[in-house]
């Protein structure tokens, strides 16, 4: 079969990717909580959060985080990546239920590492709302396989 | 004397530690992370590399210590020092890094590692919150 992965000497600086929106439901929230075990009432007391500053309950940050890494798979074909090794990562605004989020993503570095077999990938990713508003941004490491 | 519920800004003090109990990483857990976030892909018995620090929040929740009353993660820096296997067993160490008042509340940075069965660190970083003052009327 076909190798159809990206490989280091593919990609190149300042590539950009755009990903399809998705909609951050209740369902997403309760199954993230359960799944995670952080029942902080931020994600899981409606009431609660009628009087908090964001005045409805919020997805975990790390929801957001975890749903953007799956929309860059549907952003872009796949990267040959051997590791993630690390990220920056800021979150800005709530993500409410009913939001659709999409990411946004750019090759910001490509670097030479120690071993000829590979190379270090740095994507600047934003997260934005159905208004446009940045949610969350940051960077991400890869490590991505050289072409054999 | 009841015991505390929260830890507010107050209380936090530089150099707090908090040690979670430990979770087994199982099969169930990737199969329901890959299917709510859509991130496919790992090796057959590998573990998104996302899903511990998921399971390092919950755990926090579990440490026999009062919660955060965190108002906002407001960012984070993360390494992932090696890929975690299905079956494996995590908890995680949190000590408090610095703390800075604020008008609302208060900025705690705490240092952050995921630690496998033997202790050693799988994954480690630095966490960002804004956390809330304890309110006037819960003053003991």
């Amino acid at each position: 079969m076909a190798d159809l992965r990206r490989y280091f000497d593919d990609i190149q600086q300042g590539e950009e990717y755009e990903s399809p929106g998705r909609t951050v439901t209740e369902t997403d929230i309760v199954i993230f909580a359960g799944l995670s075990g952080d029942y902080n009432v931020l994600h899981t007391d409606a009431e609660f959060m009628k009087r908090s500053i964001f005045g409805e309950r919020i997805a975990h940050g790390l929801l957001g985080l975890a749903m953007q890494a799956g929309l860059f798979t549907r952003a872009t074909q796949a990267y040959a990546t051997l590791a993630f090794v690390g990220l920056r990562w800021k979150f800005k605004g709530p993500i409410k239920i009913g939001d659709t989020i999409t990411l946004h993503a750019k090759v910001i570095a490509k670097k030479e590492t120690a071993k000829p077999d590979r190379g270090l990938i740095t994507l600047q990713r934003m997260v934005l709302n159905q208004r446009g508003e940045v949610v969350q941004e940051g960077e991400t490491d890869l490590i991505v396989e050289r072409r054999p | 004397m009841t015991p505390q519920a929260h830890l507010f800004f107050d209380d936090v003090e530089v150099g707090m530690t908090v040690a979670t109990p430990a979770i087994t990483v199982t099969g169930a857990h990737v199969g329901i992370f890959e299917g709510l976030v859509r991130e496919p892909g790992a090796d057959p018995g590998g573990v998104p590399d996302l899903l511990p620090l998921c399971l390092a929040i919950g755990l926090g929740w579990r440490a026999p210590a009062p919660p955060l009353v965190v108002l906002a993660f407001m960012r984070f820096e993360w390494e992932f020092v090696r890929p975690v296997r299905v079956g494996e067993t995590i908890s995680s160490r949190a000590r408090v890094l610095n703390k800075r008042a604020m008008r609302e509340g208060g900025v705690v940075v705490e240092e952050r590692e995921i630690l496998d069965a033997a202790g050693e660190v799988v994954q480690r970083g630095r966490f960002t919150f804004l956390v809330g003052r304890r309110p006037k009327e819960a003053v003991a």
